[in-house]
């Protein structure tokens, strides 16, 4: 029995000091963060309607050319605060990258609405069923997804999205190898 | 008036518009459907499955889990479609393979040790020492629950279930 | 001016536990008696001051004062009143503020209770019980500090997280919840005491015992209570989600209820004394393990604090607690020998030792899965999910093992049973059992969890209430007494017993019910039009249209939907979607139909007043209102089994009745539990 009392307690010693490890490792991590396993991959084929025109758009139409994907709805802050770096995006990268924003969780109405008040320079698409976010592995709005010229997702941004790590990974996805840039990081 | 209201509200505090979910399957479908739905993780949510979790993120993942399993998929191409996308966190039982075995076969190993523990303890056969183990004073019970222990009618309880 | 208040009264509560723990414990080690009113003063000092702080707190959030950084955290000027107080715990910083206040009056309520015994032992007991306060009392006053100043003074506040405003039963959870798992800390000093002093006489087992039982009441009626809340505010029409924090909170409870049992194999046959001890030290770290895992920030769940810089303090904590706890156990254990050994592989003590098997098997099972995730991030940083699925499947058999040595326990004797009269016993439990069984499957319903779990209910019922009326049948047939009589005489004489038992009926009712609301739910969304009638189940719905209304802290609209219940009466639900300035998502409040026999439950998805229509999901629940209904019973079990006995002195050992007490358990030895 002595043996076995021996044993008994370095396990539980051992199992307690790897509890304590466990927990410790993990501080410092975020608990809400989403997994994203689309990185490197071909983008997924999505058909979805222009808001105004109600013309329908795939992805096979932007094809050869980097495309930055924005999901966004009109109810969320964060949204209207990106909406302008957005803009300007689309219009100082217009030859280096196509850019589109797509609208879920929200209404036609709502999101006619707020281009109306904020502009619109690049062409919006509205996701009715959300179908295009699950697909895209969407957690959450705002995102921004950053695909290369052959239809590979680079990343996607969570978040709002700040001039500087735009112009970064719009570089990223215009250079022809993606290799990657030692000198800045978003 | 309440479409008034509830405009004036939409466009004072903004809040997300809850969309109505697609039409359900027939039931069979459905049921199948709903049976996915409690598998699978909200991305939103702490924790809840798409079947529960009211979000509308929730219910464009069922939404999408509805076509799938209208298009004919199987249930394991439903959980790929997940796991490509946002990794085994999706499900919410990690699939019994490498390292996952740590949850599924540790509380059997628990079990099955605390049993062998158990039955290392139980001896069959009385202890040698019965007599003095009648005489010793055990520092036992305390006396006032002997009391209620030793009540008489209780002897009788016995005596009346054993006839 | 609060601010330094209150911070000057948690200074104080840490200077009393300091000299409290120091004192108490070195003067119970060198066995003097001179330091125990000293102790006795702290113990008086760290509750004034923890109640004081709590109070100026409280103070503080009433008259809106945003100069204290709690206030400006969780205060609102918007909310209500009730809610305003109830803020005091709705945030991590106050929630730890409230934890001292408990546990200020439960060191004090036993100090004051057991005033009377070996200085010694209780110096040791309180000393432990203020080093605790030591470390609570330093969370208070730097990490986790609610009273640090604020300038400039913001002119409101955010107020509470909504969902903590929509409904009374959050006010009365957390304070059941703290009151179960501060409570721990009293076993814990016990236990600690003992083992300091290297020996563990019998006249402390009963406070002991009584003391964990009072903090395992509490801890059950606010978990139960937490699962209606759940049930009746949050709309997914579940009780319990086997989230990170709720199983934080179920950990003690099982190891707690495993304590319960094994005290009574310790009692009577001198055994598992070493065992016993670990678990209720075990039940003090896991709740000191729970109270870490919700506020540490590294769990991903809906009751988590926001993240904050208190978990590696916690950790520090939890690890300093096992180490000492290990270093006590391991060298105290041979001074606390098994007197006897189990000597027969079928009686009382080997089912009560399956229980403690199979309650500690599941602890482990819950902190696996709880833990795991953690695990494959820490170890290969892969994210995985471990929820509902997984603790249904690993879970759910071993309660129903539980629910059935409910019933082979009681049957079983004391020692060496009497294989025909052993047979006697079981034969009428075990004919219920099966009969019910076949009722269940005659009358329609499948699923065999559901079905398994009547069965083993039906067989424990039957044992339990045979235990509990027998002996007032013969008490009537003896001292020809009439029933009533009878019974509250059989129940008075052997309280632990009774209330036992009646604990017992109460968990297989919990057990019956949470087996059919989840085995024989029926759930569906429909889309409902104005006037235009929809069956469910055995209700006709029809839509009426649409009302809202305006609180302070949020604005409502609320479906207007007739139900007809097959008697014909007919009922308004209104189940409504809030709107808070405070979330962009609308968070609803779902409708309930209640009843004995089910529950109809509505939760409003969505509505569109123009074209008269609204999105409902529509839920039945058979036999969930018994669940609820199961506190009562629990706690009024647990009531006559923990009221202690009327007698001249409080733990004396004096015998009672000299010769009894000494018999080792007879042949076929029945009854007292």
């Amino acid at each position: 029995m002595k043996g076995m009392k021996l044993w008994a307690t370095v396990a539980a010693a051992a199992a307690c000091a790897a509890l304590i490890w466990v927990m410790a490792a993990n501080f410092g991590k975020d608990p809400h963060e989403v997994p994203f396993m689309l990185s490197g991959k071909p983008a997924p084929a999505f058909t979805v309607d222009e808001i105004g025109s109600g013309q329908s758009r795939t992805l096979a139409s932007y094809a050869g050319k980097p495309l930055v994907v924005n999901f966004w709805a009109s109810w969320c802050e964060p949204c209207k605060a990106e909406h302008p770096v957005l803009e300007w995006g689309a219009r100082n990268f217009a030859s280096q990258a196509s850019f589109i924003g797509v609208v879920f969780e929200d209404t036609e109405d709502n999101a006619k609405d707020f281009l109306q008040r904020n502009g619109q320079a690049f062409p919006q698409m509205l996701d009715s069923t959300g179908r295009m976010a699950v697909d895209y592995g969407c957690s959450g709005v705002p995102e921004t997804y950053f695909i290369d010229a052959k239809g590979t997702i680079l990343t996607k941004h969570i978040g709002p999205i700040d001039p500087r790590t735009l112009a970064d990974y719009i570089r990223k996805l215009s250079s022809p190898q993606p290799a990657p840039s030692a000198s800045d990081n978003p | 008036m309440i479409a008034l209201l509830a405009a004036a509200l939409l466009a004072a505090t903004p809040h997300a518009p809850q969309r109505e979910a697609s039409e359900p399957l027939p039931p069979e479908q459905e049921a199948r459907v709903q049976l996915l739905g409690k598998q699978l993780r909200c991305a939103v949510c702490q924790g809840l499955s798409i079947a529960d979790s009211p979000s509308s993120m929730a219910r464009a993942q069922l939404d999408t889990v509805r076509s799938l399993v209208k298009e004919g998929k199987t249930d394991q191409e439903i959980f790929d479609y997940f796991i490509a996308r946002y990794g085994e966190w999706a499900l919410l039982a990690p699939p019994a393979h490498g390292f996952n075995w740590i949850v599924w076969a540790g509380p059997a190993l628990i079990l099955v040790l605390g049993a062998f523990i158990i039955s290392r303890l139980v001896r069959t056969g009385p202890e040698p020492s019965q007599a003095s183990k009648e005489a010793a004073p055990p520092s036992g019970p305390p006396k006032q629950d002997a009391a209620e222990a030793e009540d008489p009618y209780l002897a009788a309880v016995r005596a009346e279930l054993k006839k | 001016m609060s601010s330094a208040l209150g911070y000057g009264f948690v200074l104080g509560g840490l200077a009393c536990a300091a000299f409290g723990a120091v004192v108490g414990i070195t003067s119970g080690m060198m066995q003097k008696d001179g330091g125990y009113p000293w102790v006795r003063r702290a113990v008086w000092g760290f509750f004034a001051c923890m109640l004081l702080a709590n109070l100026t707190m409280v103070y503080a959030l009433v008259t809106h004062d945003f100069s204290v950084s709690y206030v400006a955290h969780v205060g609102s000027r918007a909310t209500p009143l009730a809610f305003t107080i109830v803020s005091l715990w709705s945030a991590l910083e106050g929630s730890i503020l409230f934890w001292g206040a408990i546990m200020g009056s439960y060191v004090l309520a036993f100090a004051l209770a057991h005033r009377r015994e070996s200085p010694r032992q209780m110096q040791l007991a309180l000393g432990t019980m203020m080093a605790v306060g030591i470390f609570f009392a330093f969370l208070i006053a730097g990490p986790a500090n609610p009273f640090e100043a604020v300038f400039p003074v913001p002119p409101d506040g955010p107020g509470p997280n909504p969902l903590l405003q929509n409904d009374v039963l959050m006010i009365v959870h957390p304070p059941l919840l703290y009151l179960g798992y501060v409570g721990m800390v009293v076993p814990f000093g016990v236990a600690v005491a003992a083992l300091l002093k290297g020996e563990f006489s019998p006249s402390w087992m009963a406070p002991l015992r009584r003391w964990t039982l009072i903090a395992w009441t509490f801890l059950t009626a606010g978990i139960i209570v937490g699962g209606w809340w759940a049930y009746k505010v949050l709309g997914w029409g579940g009780f319990w989600s086997w989230d990170p924090v709720e199983n934080a909170s179920f950990l003690p409870w099982l190891t707690t209820s495993a304590f319960i049992h094994s005290t009574m194999v310790h009692e009577r046959k001198g055994m598992l004394k070493v065992w016993t001890l670990a678990l209720a030290l075990a039940s003090f770290v896991l709740t000191i393990l729970g109270t870490f895992m919700t506020r540490s920030g590294i769990f991903n769940s809906v009751h988590a604090f926001s993240q904050s810089d208190i978990g590696p303090t916690f950790l520090i904590f939890i690890a300093l607690l096992i180490v000492f706890c290990f270093a006590l156990l391991t060298t105290r254990a041979h001074l606390l020998t098994d007197e006897r050994k189990i000597d027969a592989p079928v009686s009382r003590e080997t089912a009560i030792l399956v229980n403690n098997l199979l309650l500690v098997a599941l602890t482990f099972t819950v902190l696996i899965g709880t833990l795991f995730p953690l695990i494959s991030e820490a170890v290969r940083n892969v994210r995985v999910s471990v929820g509902e699925p997984y603790f249904n499947r690993m879970a759910v058999p071993g309660f129903i093992a539980v629910v059935f040595l409910m019933g082979v326990g009681p049957a079983l004797p004391w020692g060496r049973p009497d294989g025909a009269s052993l047979r006697k016993q079981l034969l009428a439990p075990t004919v219920a059992g099966v009969l019910t069984a076949i009722v269940c499957v005659g009358w329609g319903l499948r699923g065999l969890w559901p079905i398994v779990t009547f069965a083993v209910a039906g067989f424990a019922a039957v044992v339990t209430l045979r235990e509990l009326f027998l002996p007032a049948v013969v008490r009537m047939k003896e001292h020809h007494e009439n029933a009533l009589l009878a019974f509250v005489r059989s129940a008075q004489k052997a309280r632990r017993r009774f209330g036992g038992y009646v604990v017992h009926l109460g968990i297989i009712m919990v057990a019956v019910a949470v087996a059919a609301s989840s085995g024989y739910s029926q759930r569906t969304a429909r889309n409902l039009k104005l006037d235009e009638p929809t069956q469910f189940g055995r209700y006709e719905l029809i839509l009426r249209g649409f009302t809202n209304g305006e609180e302070p802290h949020r604005t409502f609209v609320a479906a207007k939907v007739e139900v007809k219940n097959p008697s014909g009466s007919v009922t308004e639900m209104l189940p409504r979607v809030n709107y808070y300035e405070r979330s962009t998502d609308p968070i609803g409040t779902p409708a309930l139909l209640s009843s004995a026999r089910e529950d109809l439950y509505l939760s409003l998805l969505t509505f569109s007043a123009e074209a008269g229509t609204a999105s409902l999901n529509l839920f039945i629940f058979p036999l969930v209102g018994w669940i609820w209904f199961g506190i009562p019973v629990i706690v009024l079990g647990a009531l006559i089994a923990a009221w202690p006995p009327r007698r001249r002195s409080a733990e004396s050992s004096l015998p009672a009745k000299a010769p009894a007490s000494s018999d080792p358990p007879k042949q076929a030895e029945r009854g007292a539990a």
